[in-house]
C-alpha cells in the first residue's frame, strides 16, 4: 500500500471526519445552488468570467507590465519571484529588515502553496494565523483540508477542546457563537499589537495597481491596517484588467465559495498609508510569484490559471466528499488540485490524484470559470501511461480488456460467464464481497447484474417486434 | 528588470504565442466589456435606494436599516440605536466634517476607534444595491478600522449616493487615482469556519446598521 492509499484507508475509517465533511460541504452546495438559481444569468456570466481570464492569461505579459507601472504609482513595492522558496525568502527580507517579531496572516493559499508558515517560523518570527479557520489549524499544528473552509476536518466538539486548551478566558465553549466570541476576544491584541501583516490577493487590478482581497470575518483588513507593513503575495495569475471584470469575477467567485452575493468585506488595497491617513501600513510590498504558473502554461494546462480558488469543485466531487482534504497530501485538495499537484510536485510523486477521480464531470459542471476539469485530469493519467506510471495491474487489465473488446464474440463469452458467476456472489441484489473484486466490495457494495447482458436484452427485444 | 521578473517573462514568451499589440489587446478588452450587462442580476429595478434597503436588510445580508429626512436626525437615530441596544451613549465618531458639525449633545464622542470599541458611527461614501453593499475610501476623513473594530457599526449613507449594479459605482470613479482602501461592506461580519455555521461577529462589526439619509420629508 503507497502512502496516497494509507491515507485513503485512514480516513474512510475516521467516521468523525465524515460527520466533519458532511456538515460544511452539505451546507455549501446547497447555498451554492440557491444563490446560482437566484442568478438566471449566471450561465452567460460564467461564460464571459472564462473569456476575461483567457484573455488576460493570453496577454500575461502586457497585464503583469501594466500592473507593475501602476501599482509602483500608488507606492507599493513590487518583488518577483520564481520559485516558493524566492517568495519565502523575500517575505522573510520584508519582516527582517522592519524588525518584526509578529507577523499577522490572513489566509492565502499561495502562502500555503510555497511554505510561507514555515519560512516564518524557521526564522523565529511569530506567526498569528488570524482567519478563524487557520486559527483553529494552527493551534492544532495541522494543515488546511479546504482552500475555503480549512478547518472543515474539525467538528464543533474537537474546536471546543482545542480553544479550551488554547485560548485565554475561553468562558463556555458549548456552542458555535461561544467559540468564535472566545476566538475573537484572544485574537483582538494581536492584529493590533503585530509588526507586519500578510495576505494574499483574490485579484490584482492591472489598471489601477491595486490588489483585491475578499473575506467575511474581516480579518483581511484587520491583518493589513494596523501594522507597519504590508505585504501581498499573489501568484502572476491573479490578474484582471480593471475593477469592472473583477466585479464580474466577484459575482462568480463569492457565489461559487459560499452562496453569498458578495463576501461581507470586499477590499481593494492601492499602497501605503496616505498623507493625513490615521490607519495604514507605511510600507507595501506585493510579491508576485510564478512558482510554476508558467510551467503550467507551457504544459497545456493554461486554462487551470483560470482558478479562482472558490472550492466547488471539491464540495462537488463525490471522492472529496468520502476522503476530505488531507488524504491528498497536497496543498490544493479535490479536483482542482488533482490537476494542479502533480504540475507543482512532480506527477512522479502525486500519479495517485489525477487517478482519484470518477470523471463524473460534476466539477466542471459547477466550476465558475468553466475549467474542463476532468479533460486535464485524463490528460494527467494519459501523460502517467506514457511516462509509464499505471501499475502493472492496470496495465494487464486493459491489455485483456482490449484484447477482448477487439473481438466481439469472445466478450460476450467473456461478459455471459460473468453474469453466471456474479450472482453467486449476491446476497439480496447486492455483492458485498467477490474474487478480484475486494478493491471495489472493501468500502460498497457491488450490484448484483442483470439477469443477461445488453445485447442479448436487444436482440430479444428486437426479436419479440 | 530584475532578473527574477527577466526569467518570468521569458517563461511566459515561450509559452505562448507572440504577444498581441496594445491596441489589439485593447479591442478585445472593448468586446469583453460590451458583455458585461447582459450578465448582471437582473433585479434591480425601481430606485436604487429602495432597492439598497431591501437588500441591506435581506437574509443573506442582515444589516438593520432605518431612514431619516436629514443628516441632523443622526444624532437621535444614534441615541435611539444605543437605547435598544443597551449600550452607553459614549461613540466612536468618523472624523468627517459633516458628522462632527452634527448637534451631539447627549453622547460622548471621539474621533479614533479603539481596539475593543463598542459603538461608532460612521459616513459612507455610497451603497451599491445590486448588494447592499455600502462604499468606503479610506482617507484622513475615513479610516479604515472605523468599519471593521467596533462591535456596533451605525453607518449613514445619503439617498442621492446608490448606485445601481456594481459596475455602476467603479464607472463612477473610473480614472480617478484609486483611494489606498476601497471598502465594500456587505453587511456584519461573519464566519461559518465551524461546521458551516454562520454566526455573526467573527472579528469584524457583530452588528451593522444603515441609515440612509434622504430624501428630505418636509
Amino acid at each position: 500500500m503507497n502512502a496516497f492509499h494509507g491515507r485513503v484507508t485512514a480516513a474512510l475509517a475516521d467516521a468523525t471526519l465524515k460527520i466533519a465533511i458532511d456538515r460544511t460541504t452539505n451546507t455549501a452546495r446547497a447555498k451554492r445552488a440557491a444563490a446560482i438559481a437566484a442568478w438566471p444569468e449566471f450561465a452567460q456570466a460564467r461564460v464571459l468570467g472564462r473569456d476575461i481570464k483567457d484573455h488576460v492569461i493570453a496577454n500575461m505579459e502586457y497585464y503583469l507590465n501594466q500592473f507593475e507601472t501602476n501599482a509602483k504609482k500608488t507606492g507599493a513595492k513590487i518583488h518577483w519571484a520564481r520559485t516558493g522558496q524566492e517568495a519565502c525568502e523575500i517575505v522573510v527580507g520584508i519582516c527582517k529588515a522592519a524588525n518584526a517579531k509578529t507577523v499577522t496572516r490572513s489566509k492565502s493559499m499561495l502562502g500555503e502553496e510555497i511554505g510561507l508558515p514555515h519560512a516564518l517560523e524557521a526564522a523565529g518570527i511569530e506567526r498569528v494565523e488570524t482567519d478563524l479557520a487557520e486559527h483553529i489549524i494552527q493551534l492544532a499544528h495541522e494543515k488546511p483540508s479546504h482552500i475555503i473552509w480549512p478547518a472543515l476536518h474539525k467538528t464543533r466538539e474537537q474546536v471546543g477542546d482545542l480553544f479550551r486548551a488554547n485560548h485565554t478566558d475561553p468562558g463556555a465553549l458549548e456552542t458555535v457563537e461561544q467559540m468564535v466570541n472566545s476566538a475573537r476576544r484572544n485574537l483582538r491584541e494581536k492584529f493590533m499589537a503585530a509588526d507586519v501583516g500578510i495576505s494574499g490577493a483574490n485579484f490584482l487590478i492591472a489598471d489601477t495597481g491595486a490588489i483585491c482581497t475578499v473575506t467575511n470575518e474581516g480579518n483581511a483588513e484587520l491583518t493589513t491596517t494596523p501594522p507597519r507593513v504590508h505585504i501581498v503575495t499573489a501568484g502572476i495569475e491573479k490578474l484582471v484588467p480593471s475593477m469592472v471584470e473583477a466585479m464580474t469575477m466577484l459575482r462568480l467567485l463569492v457565489r461559487s465559495a459560499t452562496g453569498a452575493e458578495l463576501t461581507q468585506y470586499t477590499t481593494f488595497h492601492a499602497g501605503p498609508k496616505r498623507t493625513g491617513d490615521v490607519d495604514g501600513p507605511e510600507e507595501f510590498h506585493i510579491v508576485l510569484v510564478d512558482a510554476g504558473r508558467t510551467t503550467m502554461l507551457a504544459e497545456g494546462l493554461a486554462e487551470m490559471l483560470r482558478c479562482l480558488r472558490c472550492g466547488a469543485c471539491m464540495n462537488h466531487c463525490v471522492v472529496y466528499r468520502q476522503i476530505g482534504g488531507h488524504a491528498y497530501g497536497a496543498t490544493y485538495p479535490g479536483p482542482m488540485g488533482s490537476v494542479i499537484t502533480p504540475s507543482l510536485d512532480g506527477l512522479e510523486k502525486s500519479q495517485d490524484l489525477p487517478r482519484a477521480c470518477t470523471l463524473n464531470g460534476q466539477c466542471q459542471e459547477v466550476c465558475p470559470v468553466a475549467i474542463p476539469l476532468p479533460k486535464l485530469i485524463r490528460g494527467w493519467r494519459t501523460k502517467a501511461w506514457v511516462q509509464g506510471y499505471e501499475p502493472v495491474y492496470t496495465a494487464w487489465a486493459l491489455r485483456i480488456w482490449e484484447f477482448l473488446a477487439l473481438r466481439p464474440a469472445l466478450y460476450q463469452i467473456a461478459s455471459n460467464m460473468a453474469l453466471r458467476v456474479m450472482p453467486v456472489f449476491a446476497k439480496g441484489g447486492w455483492i458485498a464481497k467477490m474474487p478480484l473484486a475486494g478493491g471495489w466490495t472493501r468500502y460498497r457494495d457491488m450490484p448484483r447484474p442483470q439477469a443477461a447482458t445488453f445485447l442479448a436484452q436487444y436482440k430479444k427485444r428486437q426479436a419479440a417486434k | 528588470m530584475n532578473n527574477a521578473k527577466k526569467a518570468i517573462f521569458a517563461a511566459i514568451g515561450k509559452a505562448l504565442p507572440a504577444p498581441a499589440s496594445a491596441p489589439a489587446i485593447a479591442a478585445e478588452l472593448t468586446q469583453l466589456r460590451a458583455r458585461i450587462d447582459a450578465t448582471r442580476p437582473e433585479r434591480v429595478s425601481g430606485p436604487p435606494d429602495e432597492v439598497f434597503l431591501d437588500r441591506v436588510q435581506s437574509p443573506g445580508v442582515a444589516a438593520s436599516a432605518e431612514r431619516i429626512g436629514s443628516l441632523n436626525d443622526l444624532p437621535a437615530a444614534v441615541m435611539r440605536y444605543a437605547a435598544q441596544h443597551d449600550l452607553a451613549l459614549n461613540i466612536a465618531l468618523q472624523p468627517h466634517p459633516n458628522l462632527e458639525a452634527l448637534n451631539w449633545s447627549g453622547l460622548q464622542t471621539r474621533d479614533h476607534v479603539g481596539t475593543d470599541e463598542t459603538l461608532a458611527v460612521g459616513l459612507a461614501l455610497g451603497g451599491i444595491a445590486e448588494t447592499g453593499s455600502l462604499v468606503f475610501h479610506s482617507s484622513p476623513e475615513s479610516p479604515t478600522l472605523f468599519a471593521f473594530l467596533p462591535l456596533h457599526h451605525i453607518v449613514a449613507v445619503s439617498y442621492k449616493n446608490i448606485w445601481p449594479w456594481m459596475e455602476d459605482y467603479v464607472r463612477a470613479f473610473t480614472g480617478a487615482p484609486p483611494p489606498r482602501n476601497v471598502n465594500l461592506v456587505t453587511g456584519a461580519s461573519g464566519t461559518t469556519d465551524i461546521e458551516g455555521t454562520l454566526v455573526r461577529g467573527a472579528h469584524g462589526p457583530g452588528w451593522l446598521h444603515v441609515v440612509m439619509v434622504g430624501p428630505p420629508t418636509d
